[in-house]
């Protein structure tokens, strides 16, 4: 077990330390609470003993701090100024016993093993959270928020059927790994699951990668190459960026839609291929069709099923899940011992837009923990998550700035008006006034005053 | 424990030394356990007179932590361990009494009999039970001087014993992997030369 005594008097401090020595514990000591403090922001602890009474910060306070920062860390409190109202606070606080000193050795044998216990009561709680992290998950899809929830149970309906699918849905909102979960669910999950990002490939060798070529169809095809369509054989194609491709490759991949054959480039005999369409886009289809720039034939068979996903800031109930997530997965990536994100940065992280969504997210997460020097994520290791500035273009009305303001600092105070209101040095009246000529409501729920 | 002792060091193994006035006999009968069990070589001192610095006159008990440091000082070359008797109540800051005190890897064990001559009680046990306290207490000490640490196993004399009932109850024997562990230090010591 790690443990620290936190104590001003030396000779405490060393009793503690031999005596602990002997039972093969790993002892620190820290002669303050603020030493003490340094000490766990660097290192865990599974227990801490520390003195009431202290100079500077005393052990009550050393206790809640602690509790508030790393609540599995026990703490036991000891004093020679025991009284019985301390007592009651501490434990009120958090602490795991109370030791009035001198005790006798049988006393801290049994505290001893009251704390063994109450490890073994946390591992096991650790154990069930695991398992619940589990069942929030979802092929490796995080979220427990309404909308998450309902698109897992939509996968779950449009995996069987071979219909296409499209996904829609802002950058970075996990359309590949949506793709995945449908293939893996589906009847073909044991067949290949092809991804090709159609913004990232030019058109000409768009049409060479799905339908393949004959040799020598092109200057550089120096052999013959099978396109996608024939590798996937009977799996999952997953178009991403559908809305990027010209409306030539619209119109062949149309007539494979449609008659399950394709034509090798530079060869005039078709093959009949096997393949489930599952495109995504972060586009508005529709306007591009409005607009003439997407075929709106080729539209109607794609999105047979559409499945839109919510961009993060419309879920940000799950934020703080996808946060742990991520924080455990670079913690071992990069071999950091950063265990938490403290309540503010928790705050800084739900309250954030995330333009680029749940891959903002996690870039923002393995940022703080290559850079953090300490356990804890702190609001200070997300600093660079600045609002994106309002771009005042010439088009841009003054009553449209007005209004993206004020939504962007209630939301920055969750809605609470007051704190908001002394944000924008407005009075609250004048606040309440321009939510309701602005027509500004809160993601889901009540505005908050006090 | 058996393996056959290094000569130049058997001279001057262990040293029992009873302080003012604890029992010559109590300090002969743990001379005899250590040389049984650890197969080294003990010799019992004269009373010496107990560190007066050692005395808290607010607790009316003896310091043990002062006691080992001026005891170590004393006895700083003439011997391998020392295991130091008394019959007066010894205390370290954080506990009210101690059986008695030992550091990890240290030189000095100490061992009180002052509350090993009564029962829960009150009532007085025979003297062979307050000799055998005795020495299940120094055997534990001098464990931990040979680097041993507090056992899980209550059979074993390096479990810990908060009172003299739990003492009782413990066996009067190293576990297997505590005996193991004394055999390898002793041999890292020079203490004893061949393997067993």
């Amino acid at each position: 077990m790690d443990i620290m005594i936190v104590d001003d008097e030396r000779i405490i401090r060393e009793s503690f330390f031999h005596w602990f020595q002997k039972s093969g514990h790993k002892v620190a000591t820290a002669a303050s609470g603020k030493e003490a403090l340094e000490k766990l922001a660097e290192t865990p602890f599974d227990l801490l003993f520390v003195d009431i009474k202290m100079p500077g910060m005393d052990g009550i306070e050393l206790l809640a701090a602690v509790k508030a920062a790393y609540p599995e860390t026990l703490v036991i409190i000891i004093t020679a100024y025991g009284s019985i109202e301390s007592a009651v606070q501490a434990m009120r606080i958090g602490a795991t016993d109370y030791l009035l000193k001198p005790f006798k050795p049988d006393q801290l044998s049994l505290v001893m093993e009251k704390v063994v216990q109450q490890q073994k009561r946390q591992s096991e709680y650790n154990y069930l959270k695991g398992r619940l992290e589990k069942i929030t998950r979802f092929d490796n899809i995080i979220g427990q928020s309404p909308a998450m929830t309902a698109i897992f149970e939509l996968i779950t309906e449009v995996a069987g059927a071979d219909a296409s699918v499209l996904l829609a849905g802002e950058t970075g909102t996990g359309k590949e790994l949506i793709a995945k979960a449908i293939h893996a669910k589906s009847p073909r999950a044991n067949l290949p699951f092809i991804a090709i990002n159609c913004g990232a490939i030019p058109d000409t060798l768009l049409e060479s990668e799905l339908f393949g070529h004959q040799k020598g169809a092109y200057t550089g095809a120096i052999q013959e190459r099978r396109g996608f369509f024939e590798v996937v054989n009977g799996g999952t194609l997953f178009l991403d960026e559908v809305g990027e491709i010209s409306q030539k490759m619209q119109v062949d991949l149309l007539r494979v839609l449609e008659e399950k054959k394709i034509t090798r480039v530079g060869s005039r005999q078709p093959v009949a291929v096997n393949f489930r369409l599952i495109t995504a886009t972060s586009r508005d289809l529709e306007a591009q069709i409005r607009a003439g720039d997407f075929r709106e034939d080729f539209y109607y068979r794609i999105h047979v099923i559409q499945i839109d996903i919510p961009p993060l800031r419309k879920r940000r109930e799950d934020i703080r899940l996808l946060a742990a997530h991520f924080l455990k997965k670079f913690c071992h990536e990069t071999t950091k011992r950063v265990d938490r994100i403290s309540p503010l940065a928790s705050r800084v992280l739900e309250t954030y837009d995330w333009p680029g969504n749940v891959r903002e997210l996690e870039n923002a997460i393995e940022r703080a923990v290559v850079l953090s020097k300490s356990r804890l994520l702190n609001d200070s290791d997300f600093a660079f998550l600045r609002p994106p500035p309002v771009t005042a273009t010439p088009g841009t009305s003054l009553r449209e700035m007005e209004k993206y303001h004020i939504r962007r600092i209630l939301d920055r105070h969750e809605w609470n008006v007051t704190r908001a209101a002394k944000a924008l040095e407005i009075n609250r009246v004048t606040l309440h006034k321009k939510i309701k000529r602005y027509q500004l409501k809160p993601a889901g729920g009540k505005i908050g005053s006090r | 424990m058996s393996g056959s002792t290094n000569p130049d060091r058997a001279k001057s193994a262990v040293a029992v030394i009873p302080y003012a006035g604890a029992s010559t006999i109590a300090a002969k009968v743990i001379a005899a356990h250590v040389s049984g069990y650890l197969n080294l070589t003990v010799e019992t001192r004269p009373p010496e007179k107990i560190p007066p610095d050692a005395l808290d006159k607010r607790r009316r008990q003896y310091n043990a932590a002062t006691l080992i440091q001026t005891i170590e000082s004393m006895h700083r070359k003439d011997c391998f361990k020392v295991i130091a008797l008394f019959d007066v109540d010894l205390f370290t800051p954080i506990f009210t009494h101690v059986f008695g005190e030992a550091r990890q890897n240290g030189r000095v064990a100490l061992v009180s009999l002052f509350r090993l001559e009564s029962h829960m009680n009150g009532s007085s046990p025979p003297t062979d039970r307050v000799l055998e306290r005795a020495a299940k207490i120094a055997l534990h000490e001098l464990g931990h001087l040979l680097d041993l640490l507090h056992c899980d196993d209550d059979r074993c004399l390096m479990y810990f014993s908060g009172s003299v009932d739990t003492l009782d109850q413990t066996g009067f024997n190293f576990c297997r992997y505590c005996r193991t562990a004394l055999r390898r230090k002793l041999r890292q010591e020079g203490i004893i030369d061949t393997p067993t």
